[in-house]
Formats: structure tokens, sequence, C-alpha cells
């Protein structure tokens, strides 16, 4: 009964799109402000009808109706309450429909608070909206139906499950997360594309898309930290970023998000740079797009593609769509944008704000290129060459760290001009500390390595050129009032964004501090047997034991391994895991084996463990262990990112 | 255009006709791979120092070696075509019979020595109706 009403829902929101459309074409011709009103109506039942249809949906996971194709290939009756609900989100067809729920979520807030302040833009918002779920709702009721049910001549006793690698705390919030950042994007093109059409693009369209477009990087960011953080906890190969296309697919509207933030800086204290602005706000999302064809087309190979290829042409034609409609209106409302003013010095802070715009720009090329790079070979040479990490490190590595010490750069910059005498003694303090970090360096490393000696310069020389803004702002406020925790506060809640940008610099920096350690990982794959030790990398690794133990959805493994140091003092002991999911499946196709890894974390460096493979009869256990320098700091730097992206997105006081 | 657009578009020109560079003409070997398919491969009698293929791996072809778990031989097919791969490492937990899996290495005599070994990931597991326990 319940998946009925969810798929009757689904239809009746393509029915309420199709007047939606009606509605507006009515108001077209006869101006008659009821018609505006429907449609606004019409749009918001639309929203309602998809959220009832994904609660339905919900509710069939989680009484395990396995009647619905869906529910019996994602969920079984062993499948943990927790990931029955992240089960909506696991497949190509739950995912659809989730997709289309937080669209509607965005809408009706889109609806309700933005619009009403410009209500300009309603008309053209949802024509824009209309087409959009007008293709989603085709997805989900033609071509993935979560509420299709499964074949009349089959009985399902019980589904397939949950795959177990997928069965992660976070796991289950890296997608939703991801798809906040992701879908919120439609928001930034729906108000961009109406107001480049309406001649909008003013200083409340920058005010109010800014705000937008922040709570979404924001969502973005932390989406991408935790895909990272997932993969290094979870699949055992010990590293967060693999340069995988459907990774690059979120990294590249991420350049073009975090470009446009800055730029919209420039537009909103200077009214320059519009047309840069329309371009980038519009390209995010076109990039979101362009990410989301290539995972569900399977027109490049990736690890993380959806199977279903059906959805490629509908995807590329959609895309296609945007392309056009973007680049028509761009173009024909060019003139409309331009601005009088120019930047004209290389030393302002205007002027950094574009290389900041020039470094993501390029990064996003890069990583666009290669990512589209065997469709182009193919179509070049006739020959499918694939890209490798290689290429994105020796390419995206200089320019990120040029980006590194640009951060720095910035704050110190003036507006309009920075004069010399300005120049030298800003840099001063930072150039300073970065030369003392590079003569500890030199002094206390074995062996030069470039990129990670000028990243530690950069690293230094941009955390203190923050802390140098920050004492000045703070010798501001306590000139004011001489109280400590008083100047601290006045601090933290006046001009929230320009702090809350600054706290984001230095999360960004301390994410470089892992990227540094990188340089620095050692990695071994040995077999020992109980009783047995091996020596790596500094350190001692006893194997003490290994257990087995029946527990409630899998039969597990348990190494216990003491680790040494090299001057014989215990550390830890690690107990990585070889579990085997679905074990009592008499078919051993259905079952899965799967490693729980076991990390020893310090600031300083992880001690990374897998139990790869055991072979009872012998007793002999296989591990790959990996020494990875600094990866907490990849972590706290997202952390750090995510506060900062929020303080800045916290309205200012009505003083400021 | 003032002199800080054109060299931010100079700049960026640069960067890209390089990229197009190492990628296009120069071919960098350190930077490429091409990918074959499993019937290209079963024609060329040359060995090559890197290729990637993609493929299922072949019921009940897993071969793993009894005094080294960590080394294995498997066949990876994609229809009628069929080629021998070795790696020796950890394997991806979901290798098994009839995975799509991508591997990377060198081709010699009908074998490939793998150095990378990729299963699909997980998060996009679309398991299918003929899996599902049914009367």
């Amino acid at each position: 009964m319940v998946s009925q009403i969810g798929s009757l829902a689904l239809s009746i929101a393509s029915g309420l799109i199709l007047s939606t459309f009606f509605f507006l074409i009515y108001y077209r011709l006869t101006k008659d402000k009821l018609f505006i009103d429907l449609s606004e109506r019409s749009m918001i039942a639309t929203c309602l009808s998809i959220i009832l249809a994904t609660i339905c949906l919900l509710n069939e996971l989680l009484i395990s109706n396995f009647n619905l194709q869906y529910v019996a290939q994602y969920t079984s009756y062993e499948t943990p309450m927790f990931y029955k609900v992240t089960s909506l989100w696991a497949g190509q067809a739950g995912s659809l429909l989730f997709w289309t729920f937080i669209m509607s979520i965005y809408t009706l807030i889109y609806i309700f608070f933005t619009l009403n302040k410009i209500k300009a833009l309603k008309y053209h918002s949802y024509f824009i909206f209309a087409i959009i779920f007008g293709f989603f709702l085709i997805l989900s009721n033609f071509i993935a139906n979560p509420f299709e049910p499964v074949s009349p001549d089959i009985i399902v006793q019980n589904g397939n499950g949950l795959n177990p690698l997928l069965q992660n705390v976070t796991m289950a919030i890296h997608p939703p997360i991801l798809y906040l950042g992701f879908i919120g994007t439609t928001i930034l093109f729906v108000m961009t594309l109406a107001a480049l059409i309406m001649d909008e693009i003013n200083y409340q369209w920058i005010k109010s898309i800014r705000s937008w477009a922040l709570i979404v990087w924001t969502f973005l960011s932390a989406g991408i930290i935790l895909g990272g953080y997932w993969a290094y906890q979870e699949l055992g190969w010990g590293g967060y970023w693999a340069w995988d296309p459907v990774e690059n697919s979120s990294l590249m509207p991420w350049f073009l998000l975090t470009a446009f933030i800055h730029s919209s800086i420039i537009q909103e204290k200077r009214g320059m740079l519009k047309t840069w602005n329309v371009l980038l706000a519009s390209l995010t999302y076109i990039f979101v797009i362009l990410g989301t064809f290539i995972t569900r087309s399977g027109i490049i190979s990736s690890v993380h593609s959806f199977t279903a290829e059906s959805l490629g042409p509908l995807f590329f034609a959609f895309l296609c769509t945007l392309i056009l409609l973007t680049f028509f209106w761009f173009f024909k409302h060019y003139h409309l944008l331009v601005s009088e003013e120019k930047i004209k010095s290389f030393t302002s802070r205007e002027g950094g704000f574009l290389y900041n715009n020039l470094i993501l720009i390029t990064m996003c090329f890069i990583v666009l290129w290669g990512t589209l790079f065997p469709i182009i070979s193919e179509a070049w040479s006739g020959e499918k060459i694939h890209i490798g990490q290689n290429y994105f490190n020796q390419l995206n590595v200089p320019i990120g760290i040029f980006l590194l010490f640009l951060m720095g750069v910035g704050p110190l910059l003036s507006w309009k001009k920075t004069s010399n005498s300005t120049l030298i003694s800003n840099f001063k303090i930072p150039m300073i500390a970065s030369f003392i970090m590079g003569s500890l360096y030199m002094i206390f490393t074995d062996g030069f390595r470039f990129y990670p000696f000028v990243a530690l310069l950069g690293i230094v020389f941009t955390l203190t050129a923050i802390s140098i803004e920050f004492k000045k702002s703070f010798d501001s406020h306590y000139s004011k009032n001489p109280s400590f925790f008083k100047a601290i506060f006045n601090l933290l809640s006046h001009n929230r964004h320009k702090n809350g940008g600054y706290i984001v610099h230095i999360g960004i920096t301390l994410l470089f501090v892992g990227f540094v350690g990188r340089a620095f990982e050692a990695e071994k794959e040995f077999v020992l047997s109980p009783g047995e030790q091996i020596y790596f990398a500094n350190h001692v690794f006893r194997l003490n034991s290994v257990t087995s133990e029946a527990r409630d959805n899998h039969y597990a493994f348990i190494s216990n391994m003491d680790v040494i140091d090299e001057s014989n003092a215990y550390i830890t002991t690690l107990y990585p895991e070889k579990r085997i999911y679905f074990y009592w499946n008499p078919d051993p196709e259905k079952r899965q084996p799967h490693s729980e890894l076991d990390i020893h974390s310090t600031m300083n460096k992880d001690i990374y463990s897998v139990f790869s493979s055991y072979d009872p009869e012998k007793n002999e256990a296989y591990f790959k262990i990996m020494i990875n320098p600094l990866v907490n700091w990849v972590w706290i730097g997202g952390i750090m990112i995510v506060l900062g992206s929020l303080f800045a997105f916290w309205p200012s006081s009505r003083r400021d | 255009m003032n002199k800080v657009y054109t060299s931010l578009i100079l700049v960026f020109g640069l960067v890209v006709l390089w990229t197009i560079y190492l990628t296009n003409v120069k071919e960098d070997e350190n930077l490429t791979v091409r990918y074959y398919t499993i019937k290209e491969l079963t024609m060329e009698d040359k060995s090559i120092t890197k290729v990637k293929v993609g493929g299922l791996i072949k019921p009940n072809s897993i071969d793993i070696n009894e005094s080294n778990r960590l080394e294995v031989w498997f066949y990876v097919y994609q229809g009628e075509d069929s080629l021998k791969v070795y790696y020796n490492g950890t394997r991806p937990d979901l290798f098994k019979d009839d995975a799509e899996v991508v591997v990377s290495g060198e081709f010699n005599n009908d074998l490939i020595t793998a150095t990378e070994l990729q299963t699909k990931c997980a998060s996009r597991y679309e398991g299918d109706l003929k899996n599902i326990n049914s009367t």
C-alpha cells in the first residue's frame, strides 16, 4: 500500500511539474499574476510530492518490503536498521530519488526565503526549476523507478543485503553530505540564470547568492573530506585520494565554487567581475551534472561508476541543454554585465583574488583534461589512453603550493594597490619565519626533497601571515577596550566573513601539512605465524595470536599484534580483522570477505594495519603495514575548513 | 584589455598548452598508460611495458599460491577472449569470480604481470536479482 502511495506521489509530481510549465506559459501570455502564484503553488506541491515519495521508499526499506526490486537488492532482514536508512542512496534508483528529495528541500527554502526578497526572479526561477525537476522526474518515473516491483514469478524470501564496505558510519553520512553540496549548486544555477535573464546581477543578487554559495561549499568540502576519510579508514590501500574520475567529478565543482566565493567578494566590494561571477556560478552546476554524467553513463572507466548505462544519453542531453541555455543568455546579455572599472595593479587585493581564481581554474582544467583524456585520446588517435596519478600530481602539486603561498600573500595586500614600503613591511615577518623553518628542515632531515621543502615554507609563511592579521584585529579591539577576553570576543563576533575565511585558510594550510607527510610514507607486506615478528621502518611488529569469533552479521578472524619501537618501548597492540560477511550462506559465492583495518593514530604518524589473508591450516597470517606520517592533519584541516566556513556563513551583527 | 587580465590569460594559456603537450604530443610514459582490450592483447606478440585492461574474473580461474597467499594467478575475460594475470600483493575484498576488475602492469608472453589490481568500488555496488534468494 505504502509503495503504491510512493509510486503515485512520484507520478503526481510529474503532473504537477507539467502544470507549472502551463501556468508559467499562461502568465507569459496573459500577464495575470494569478498564474505566477499558481505556478509557485504547483512548484511547492511538486516538492512535497517528492518528499512524500521518499518517505514512502524509506518506510519500505525499513519494513523490508522485498516485493520492491530496490528494497530486495540493497537490504536484507539482517541489515541493521541504520543501514536500511542509508540504503536509500546505495543504488541508482534510490540515489536519484534522494537527489530529487534534497533538491525539493533546497527549492522550498529558496522559494520561501530568497524569492520572497528578490521577487523579480520568480518567473524565470520557476521555469528553470521546472526544466530541472522535469528531467529528474522523467528518470525516476521511467528509467530508474525505485518502486518497481519484483517479477511476479519470483517470491523473495530475503534480500541481497547492503555491501559490507558500505556498512560504515562515515560511508553512511558521506553521500548525503556530498549530495547536499552537489545539489545545492542547483540553486546557484537557477538564481544566476534567472538574474542574468532579468538583468538583476546586482548587489542584492551577489549578497544573497554568496550566502548560498558558502553553505553549499561547506557541504561540498565536508563531503569530499569525508569521502577521503572513509577511503582511508575502510578500503585498505592506505590513501585518501586516488584521482579517480568520480573523485575528480566532485573536485572540479569545488574548484569552481571556491573561485566564485573569492571573486564574488570583488563584486560585492567594488562591483567588478560580474561576467566572471555569472560564468563561475553557472559552470559549477554544469560541472556537477558533467560529473554525474561521468559517474552514471559508464563513458569513462572508473572503479566507482554505476553499471546502468541507459542514463548516459539522457544526462548528456540535459548537460547540453544547460550549456546552451547558459551561453545563449550569457552572450545575449554580456553587454549588461561589463564593468567600467578594471583591476590595474598586480599588487592589489583584487589582483590577489584574481590569481586565486587563475590557479583554481587552471587546476580545474588540469583535472578535467586528465579525467576526459581517455575520450579525447580515443577521438584524437583511436587509442584509449588512461591518465595516471602521476599526471595529476606532477601538474597540480606545484600549482597547489603556489596557491598555498597565495593564501598568505592575499591578506597582506591592500585594495587597489599596495605600495612598496607596505609590501616590504607586511612580508618581512612571514619571510623570516619561513627562512627559519627552511633552515630547520635542512638541518634535521636526511636528504633534500624539493616539494616537501617548498610546501613547508609555504605553510609557515601562510600561518604567520594569517596570525599577523588576527593580531592586528586583536590589537585594534584591545585598544578600544583593554580587556583580553572582550577583545577576543569582539574579534570573533565582528567581520565574520573575513575571520571565517582566515579559519578556512588555516584549515587548508593544515591539509598541506598532511599532504607533505605523503612524501615520507613507507609500506610493507609480509606473512607471520603467531609468535613471529618482523622489523620494518624502525618498528618491530610481533604477532601474538589469531583468534576467531562468530558475530551477528559476520565471522571474524582477529589478529593481535604488538608494535614496539626501536628502543624496545611498547607502542600499541593492533587488532586488524579479516571478516566474512554472509558466512552462513551455503553458497560460497555469496559470502563477502572484508578486511577491517586497525590504525594507531597520533599527530605525528599513523601505523596502518591490514589483515590481508589468513591460512588456518598453516596458521599463517598475511599483513600489509603502512607508516603514514602526518595524516591526522588532513582531518584536523578538514574540520577547521568546515568550522571556518560555518563561522563565515553565520550572520554578522547589525553593527557590521 | 589591461595588463593584469592579459597576463592572467597568458599564464592560463601556457598551462593549457603545456598540459596538452605532456599528454598528447610527448605521450609521457610516466603520466599515461594505454587501455587495451583483451582481444588486442591476445593478438599482440611483443611485450608492452605498461598496459591497462578491464574485464571480469573468469569463474574458477583464481589460483592462490599455497606457500605465499599474496601471490595469485587468474584469468580476466571480455566476451570470448581471456588473458592470464599474475599479481603479488593484497587483493581487494571484492576480488572473486565474475568480479569486475581493472589491472595495470606489464604484458609479456600472454601474461599480464599486474602492479595494480582494482575491483569496482563498493559505493556503486549494484546487486542484481539473480543473487536474491528466491523460490
